[in-house]
């Protein structure tokens, strides 16, 4: 096991440090850069020249790309141009904010898909079932950018939640209690489609553990059908939402970046559009590497659980 | 209503500033930090258009214009107590010029290329000596933020100056003599602005400005977002206008009674037209024979109907324009401005002379050679106004048989174009620095540095432009105020009659604010709303 996660962290690496890397070239490689964009059309040429050495963009992309490589193995991934700081600082301050949004996602969308699947799934017809079916197949086929404009729009228009932010400028609220508040349009946003996606899967595995011998048995003794539901057959269909889990906090940064942008909760996603939009090149690297950070956690996560229900998958 | 000293406004832009330092950048949201923490020798009423003083509380001028001696108010002190005096205007003008600090207003602080001469013989006297006569005088100084020597010097000595008051400056280093402080900044959320305790402005009655204990700026990148929030009750004002598309929810809200909303009218910068007039641009290209003529762009400002053009991309919250002033422009609006009307059959008559004729029927005009006549317009991504434009330009034009690509590239792919002179025609919104177009010199001059047509040219590249450049040089030197206007109304001729920037319609000004803002003052402006901070009041 510690090989298989040996390995696995090793991939990771590779995946940060390619993705970092591929960023900032891809970045570099566009027309225009940070100079450009800031000084705008009437700034100098001297003026131009001169702020383009004070960042380093005056130098060719490899001579940039090789310094930039040369800090970064200590760990130095350089300083916003935009924002004047070291992208090391930046990028985790942010990163929280996203990782906040994300795991409250996906705990409302877990407290909400699973129940929902298995009453769902263990009642395969009646209205209760067939509702919530329709309900989740509306939520998977929405993006999550949808979502945020419908509640978005609720918000505003019943003035119970904010509509963006993460803190209230003015206000005496306590400081957790002011971000929880901030959080329940993205973070429903963000966790309704996958809370249909966890009540799909988890429907799928409880309609096929609800027909095993062991639950007919069981029934057949007169154990109550609640119990052996909630009790027995959960445990058993849980394994397929599990492996899936993994792969879903590694997609979760996706789906949040298009929510940060639309409820403007300062996070990874927003980061990473200020920073393409201003050409920051070391801020797109750093942010561009957090996301693979994510996406090799979460692919780390699967592959763990996948390896803890299948030691086949260890090989 | 009467106004009362206190209370916290919420208002929010779309992004951070890139620093606390004005001189370092120029976006808007730096802006708006200089414009509520710092203050300058004289203002710019953005309501009047007029200078009036400021730190400066008179000043009187030389026979020969040239040489202006201010007069500063005296027991004026920065945010942290310390006594302004000439000694900080020398030292703004040193940071603004010094090479090693490349700052962005030292262009803005130039006539005919040379720096202003400033000396201070006591501490409560600056003469400032032009290079070359200068007509809008001390209107100039209204780009330039004055800075304490206290704080900043260290920072200039060294070389460090480009880089001081970055974002993670600690707020109590910002010092200014502006209506507020830096009290806190939250990356990515929020800036927030306290009273400055030693603000020197006192309201009509004596009471000490700002009226508001508390300013804060939230950043909300989505301006669906902003306009959202505003009506919900949630922010009180936004840095900018309501974009035409969103101005029905926004009234719904206001019939509703939760804002208010002011039409402030025509705006001052139109979105324009161009093409790359600079010679040899397209030597080995069979379209220079057509291309760069005066023809082309007269056919186009035939072939667009202007009304109907600002009723679709502006939503009809627009006006026609056919110049490069709009009557936004109080003073300098040049009223004879001639009104080219909407004739297809002229427009095509034009071009037939440029040899671009419909040769086989097939709705399109082909040159001479038989090649369709075709272009690429680039435009901004994520400016909708603009993408709009373009596409309806498009339509236009198709209609009198010339084929137009159009390409959305974002803001730094943009500019490169134009700096670099790589692109066929632009579409895009330039904005000039001032009403007086004086300050705009690099707009009109042929070697300026924003002549978007053809930038930095070595010599006037064309007659006209050879005109436009004496005309202007008359223009900024003279001191007879209707001279002047007479001689920029002659330019106007000139740039309408060749139009290398073709101004089709102009939106109007639409800005929003909650119900319990009071006392604003909305101006045609970068910030509407918050160009005059320290008498916004709120009631509370």
């Amino acid at each position: 096991m510690t090989t298989f996660v040996l390995r696995r962290l090793a991939f990771a690496a590779l995946l940060v440090f390619g993705v970092s890397s591929a960023s900032l070239v891809l970045a570099r490689l566009g027309e225009g850069d940070y100079v450009s964009g800031s000084l705008g059309i009437e700034a100098r040429r001297e003026t131009v020249a001169q702020a383009r050495a004070r960042y380093g963009l005056d130098k060719s992309i490899g001579q940039q790309y090789r310094d930039w490589l040369g800090r970064a193995v200590r760990l130095d991934f350089g300083t916003s141009l935009l924002y004047d700081r070291p992208v090391r600082a930046l990028v985790p301050e942010r990163a929280a904010n996203t990782a906040i949004l994300a795991i409250s996602g996906l705990l409302l969308a877990t407290a909400v898909g699973l129940p929902l699947g298995i009453v769902s799934g263990s009642r395969r017809r009646g209205m209760i079932a067939g509702a919530i079916r329709a309900f989740s197949i509306v939520f998977l086929s929405l993006p999550p950018l949808l979502t945020s404009l419908v509640l978005i729009f609720v918000a505003a228009r019943t003035g119970w939640f904010p509509i963006s932010g993460i803190r209230t400028a003015i206000g005496s609220r306590a400081a957790a209690l002011d971000v929880l508040h901030h959080l329940v349009v993205p973070a429903t946003a963000l966790a309704l489609p996958m809370a249909a996606l966890f009540e799909r899967l988890q429907a799928q595995a409880m309609s096929e553990v609800v027909g095993e011998p062991f639950v007919l048995a069981a029934m057949a003794r007169g154990v109550p059908r609640t119990r052996i539901v909630w009790r027995d057959a959960l445990k058993a269909s849980l394994r397929p939402v599990a492996a899936v889990y993994g792969l879903v906090i590694g997609t979760l940064l996706s789906g949040s970046f298009a929510v940060e942008v639309m409820t403007s909760w300062p996070g990874l996603g927003n980061l990473m559009l200020d920073a393409l939009r201003a050409r920051d090149v070391y801020l797109v690297a750093g942010c561009a590497g957090a996301g693979a950070m994510f996406l090799a956690f979460g692919t780390l996560m699967s592959d763990l659980a996948l390896a803890t229900v299948d030691p086949r998958a260890r090989e | 209503m009467a106004i009362s000293r206190g209370g916290a406004l919420v208002a929010s832009v779309r992004t951070e500033p890139r620093t606390f330092n004005r001189f370092a950048a120029r976006d808007s949201s730096t802006d708006l930090v200089a414009t509520l923490t710092q203050a300058r020798l004289v203002r710019i009423n953005k309501q009047t258009q007029e200078v009036e003083p400021w730190l400066a509380e008179r000043w009187t001028s030389s026979d020969d214009g040239r040489q202006v001696t201010l007069t500063l108010r005296r027991n004026v002190a920065f945010s942290d107590g310390q006594p302004f005096t000439a000694d900080d205007v020398l030292f703004t003008f040193e940071a603004a010029y010094d090479p090693r600090a490349a700052t962005v207003l030292a262009d803005s602080l130039e006539v005919n290329g040379r720096k202003l001469e400033v000396t201070a013989p006591d501490p409560h006297t600056v003469v400032i000596t032009f290079p070359a006569p200068f007509a809008p005088g001390v209107r100039l100084l209204d780009n330039l933020p004055i800075l304490p020597r206290h704080k900043l010097d260290a920072a200039l000595k060294r070389g460090a100056f480009a880089s001081a008051w970055g974002l993670s400056t600690p707020p109590s280093d910002v010092v200014g003599l502006g209506p507020f402080v830096v009290a806190e900044y939250v990356p990515g959320q929020r800036l927030v602005f306290a009273r400055n305790p030693h603000y020197w402005r006192t309201a009509p009655d004596g009471t000490p400005l700002p009226y508001l204990d508390r300013l804060t700026v939230d950043v909300v990148p989505d301006q669906n977002a902003q306009l959202l929030r505003l009506t919900a009750g949630q922010l009180d004002v936004t840095d900018g206008e309501i974009p035409a598309e969103s101005y029905a929810t926004v009234k719904r809200a206001a019939d509703a009674g939760r804002v208010k909303i002011v039409d402030l009218g025509v705006t001052l910068d139109a979105d324009g037209l161009w093409f790359n007039l600079k010679p040899g641009a397209f030597a080995k290209d069979p379209r220079a024979a057509w291309l760069q003529r005066d023809e082309l762009r007269r056919a186009i400002s035939l072939a667009v109907d202007r009304q109907a053009f600002a009723n679709t991309v502006l939503f009809g919250a627009g006006e026609p324009v056919y110049g490069p002033e709009t009557r936004a422009n109080k003073k300098w609006y040049w009223s004879g401005t001639p009104k080219t009307p909407y004739d297809p059959a002229a427009a095509k008559a034009l071009l037939a002379t440029l040899g671009l004729t419909d040769r086989n029927g097939d709705g399109n005009v082909e040159d001479t050679s038989g090649a369709p006549a075709r272009f690429t317009v680039v435009t901004q991504k994520g400016r909708p106004r603009l993408e709009r434009g373009a596409s309806v330009l498009r339509e236009d034009l198709q209609k009198i048989g010339i084929g137009v690509d159009v390409v959305a590239l974002d803001g730094p792919a943009v500019f490169e174009r134009i700096v670099s002179g790589q692109y066929e025609a632009i579409y895009f919104h330039p904005v000039r620095s001032d009403t007086d177009p004086a300050i705009s010199p690099d707009f009109w001059f042929s070697s300026g540095t924003a002549h978007l047509w053809n930038i930095g040219e070595q010599k006037p590249a064309t007659e006209w432009e050879a005109r436009i450049d004496a005309l202007m040089t008359r223009q900024i030197a003279s001191r007879d105020e209707a001279e002047r206007k007479r001689l920029f109304d002659e330019v106007q001729r000139i740039f309408i009659e060749h139009a290398p920037v073709l101004y089709l319609a102009a939106p109007r000004v639409i800005v929003a604010m909650s119900s319990r803002v009071v006392n604003a003052a909305p101006a045609v402006a970068l910030s509407p709303l918050l160009w005059s901070p320290d008498t916004l009041a709120v009631v509370h």
